[in-house]
């Protein structure tokens, strides 16, 4: 073989191995990606309907891929077991309890074997289990339960038509607010009360907090009737008396009614005498009879005065009272100087007592 | 009229018409294309091996054209990305690229468009080759000298284009799935890893088995008009061009053919 033959066979080699590498590299970057080379074990789940899963379809625990669908096949009238290839490095978090629905991979992705859930405390998945599933709304379903709500939001926004453009004619309540300018004013005078009652309200409540705070500030009256049993005690004693006194007033207010009813009697003196109009009447005359028998009696002893018998008689009595008033007036004049003297003792005194220390003041006192 | 070797006269000649000339030709030519391919399946495992000549021919038809199908599949990858974005921005759906363009590109890009520019460099390349030594008669030549040519050239040749064709359709995987990803990275930032992860994760194994497969198919079938257009050249030089063309333009319309049978036959195999 010629030096160019082999070069040529050399190239030829390099380039099928190259190939042949970028060929191996694929398949193996591809099989660990989809874990087609390492261990697995098979467990299965049996749904109702397994709408849009294919064979080969990821399965999926927390969001990891976790496995892939095996195969789909029929069991019993109408379900469907769906066998899966879950990693062997994988099933130590998959619990017996656990679940699978059918998800997908994403909003418009393909769809997926969901597993979820697991109690720790159960032994982990072996082959052969077969995991619970949970139906899922299907697109119909949720479709038939949007039309649904479509009935439902028509509805609702029919009624809403109706009651705007009641609103929009000021009929009821909240079309004439909307609508009246007189009404609006009121109401809104009415808001304008209402806030001044809230702050009237909140005043009093401050007021109250504070008249609270000193029902509950210590040696407080309010204070010690609820808290100081002496002063509770006392009070006590003070209400049993104040509830004998009540009695005592009571009966004798009792008497007094007594008293009254016979009062307003004519059947004794101070009846007749405040009930009884002639005895009132002659009383009237007695006493007019009486003032006149003084004023004559004055008269008598006016003349009696100036008459000769007891004219020195009564010259005495005046004297006497001249002497007596006499001796009045000396004895005010001299307690007037004794004041006097006594006044200017004191004005010197005072202002001698001013530069002395309170000692001296003390001793000066003693 | 038999050669010493038992080869048959390159074209059977009808003596009288069965259904019409122009349908009597097409099945003369259909009968012959059998035997062509029978006869290279009974050669390609009796001895004597020509492997310096298969070494030879895979240099020539391998290696040679990469050049030329990696730089096409590295403008298709970056043509395929940019022309399919429009389409999943309006869906907001653009970090789907990287799977689209791996299931496109693994799936039926890189085979098919090794196949078309094999068909076109290598087809012509064969058929023009081995008409001009039927033309020259140096086969006839061959046959005198007791060298089988059947074996030297055409087992030779259809053998590397088998071979070749899926060693080259994996250049372009990678070289258009690069691209691509240069491409995607420029425009969405999208990593090296990320970009990678979403390509594996859109194609399965079976894409890869029917992409090498298919692409030995399309080899074989290049190789086979190339060297059927050749070596059953008409004389003189007219003949050599027409092999050319012809073995060209049959072995894209085939290769086409092909691939919508394989495709069939891949999307039954899926559904299983």
């Amino acid at each position: 073989m010629s030096a160019a033959e082999n070069k040529r066979a050399v190239v030829v080699g390099i380039f099928v191995f190259l190939a042949l590498v970028i060929l191996v590299v694929g398949v193996f970057v591809l099989g660990g990606q989809q874990k087609r080379f390492t261990k697995t074990i098979q467990i299965t789940a049996v749904f109702d309907d397994v709408t849009g899963l294919k064979t080969g379809n990821q399965v999926l625990f927390s969001g990891v891929r976790v496995g892939v669908v095996k195969g789909i096949t029929f069991e019993g009238p109408s379900q469907v077991a769906v066998a899966m290839d879950i990693t062997e490095e994988s099933q130590k978090y998959i619990r017996k309890d656990a679940k699978a629905r059918i998800g997908s991979e994403s909003f418009i992705g393909n769809k997926a074997i969901v597993l979820y859930g697991g109690s720790p405390q159960l032994p982990v998945v072996q082959a052969g289990d077969r995991l619970g599933t949970e139906a899922q709304l299907s697109t119909e379903e949720m479709m038939a339960t949007f039309q649904e709500n479509n009935k439902n939001l028509v509805a609702i926004t029919t009624d809403f038509k109706k009651l705007s453009s009641g609103l929009a004619r000021g009929e009821g309540l909240a079309g004439a607010l909307l609508t009246d300018d007189q009404l609006a004013q009121n109401f809104q005078a009415i808001l304008a009360n209402l806030q001044k009652t809230s702050a009237t309200s909140m005043r009093v409540s401050q007021a109250l907090a504070q008249f609270s705070n000193k029902l509950n500030t210590q040696g407080g009256l309010a204070d010690d009737l609820l808290t100081d049993t002496v002063t509770f005690n006392k009070l006590q004693a003070t209400m049993t008396q104040l509830e004998q006194v009540m009695a005592t007033t009571s009966e004798m207010t009792s008497k007094l009614n007594n008293t009254t009813d016979k009062l307003n009697r004519n059947d004794n003196a101070l009846g007749v005498l405040l009930n009884d109009p002639e005895f009132a009447l002659d009383l009237q005359l007695t006493m007019q009879n009486l003032e006149a028998g003084t004023d004559k009696l004055d008269a008598n002893m006016e003349s009696l005065q100036h008459s000769i018998l007891l004219n020195g008689f009564f010259r005495r009595k005046a004297k006497r009272e001249a002497k007596q008033k006499e001796r009045e007036q000396q004895k005010q004049e001299r307690l007037r100087k004794l004041e006097e003297k006594q006044n200017q003792k004191n004005a010197p005194a005072t202002k001698a007592t001013t530069p002395k220390t309170p000692a001296d003041t003390a001793n000066s006192a003693e | 009229m038999k050669f010493h070797n038992g080869d048959e006269p390159p074209v059977r000649r009808p003596r009288a018409q069965v259904i019409s000339k122009r349908f009597d030709r097409i099945f003369m030519e259909l009968a012959n294309i059998a035997s062509f391919v029978g006869r290279f399946f009974r050669e390609v495992f009796l001895p004597p091996y020509e492997f310096k000549e298969i070494i030879r021919q895979c240099f020539e038809i391998g290696v040679k054209s990469l050049p030329l199908i990696s730089l096409t599949g590295f403008i298709i990858g970056i043509v395929f990305m940019n022309q399919s974005r429009p389409s999943l921005a309006e869906f907001g759906a653009t970090s789907w690229l990287p799977s689209l363009v791996s299931i496109a590109i693994v799936r039926a890009l890189a085979p098919l468009v090794t196949a078309l520019i094999g068909a076109g460099r290598i087809g012509s390349m064969i058929g023009a080759e081995l008409g001009s030594m039927k033309v020259t008669e140096q086969i006839e030549a061959m046959e005198v000298s007791a060298t089988n040519p059947f074996k030297f050239l055409v087992v030779s040749r259809i053998l590397a284009t088998t071979f070749m064709i899926p060693a080259l359709m994996m250049y372009t995987s990678l070289l258009a799935l690069l691209g691509a990803f240069l491409n995607v990275n420029a425009n969405e930032g999208t990593s090296f890893t990320t970009y990678f992860t979403q390509v594996f994760d859109a194609i399965t194994f079976l894409d890869i088995f029917s992409s090498v497969t298919k692409s030995a198919l399309f080899g074989f079938t290049i190789g086979v008009v190339g060297c059927y257009k050749g070596y059953h050249s008409s004389k003189g030089t007219e003949g050599v061009g027409k092999a050319a063309n012809s073995s060209v333009v049959t072995a894209m319309f085939l290769v086409f053919i092909e691939e919508l049978l394989s495709l069939q036959v891949i999307t039954a195999l899926r559904a299983l």
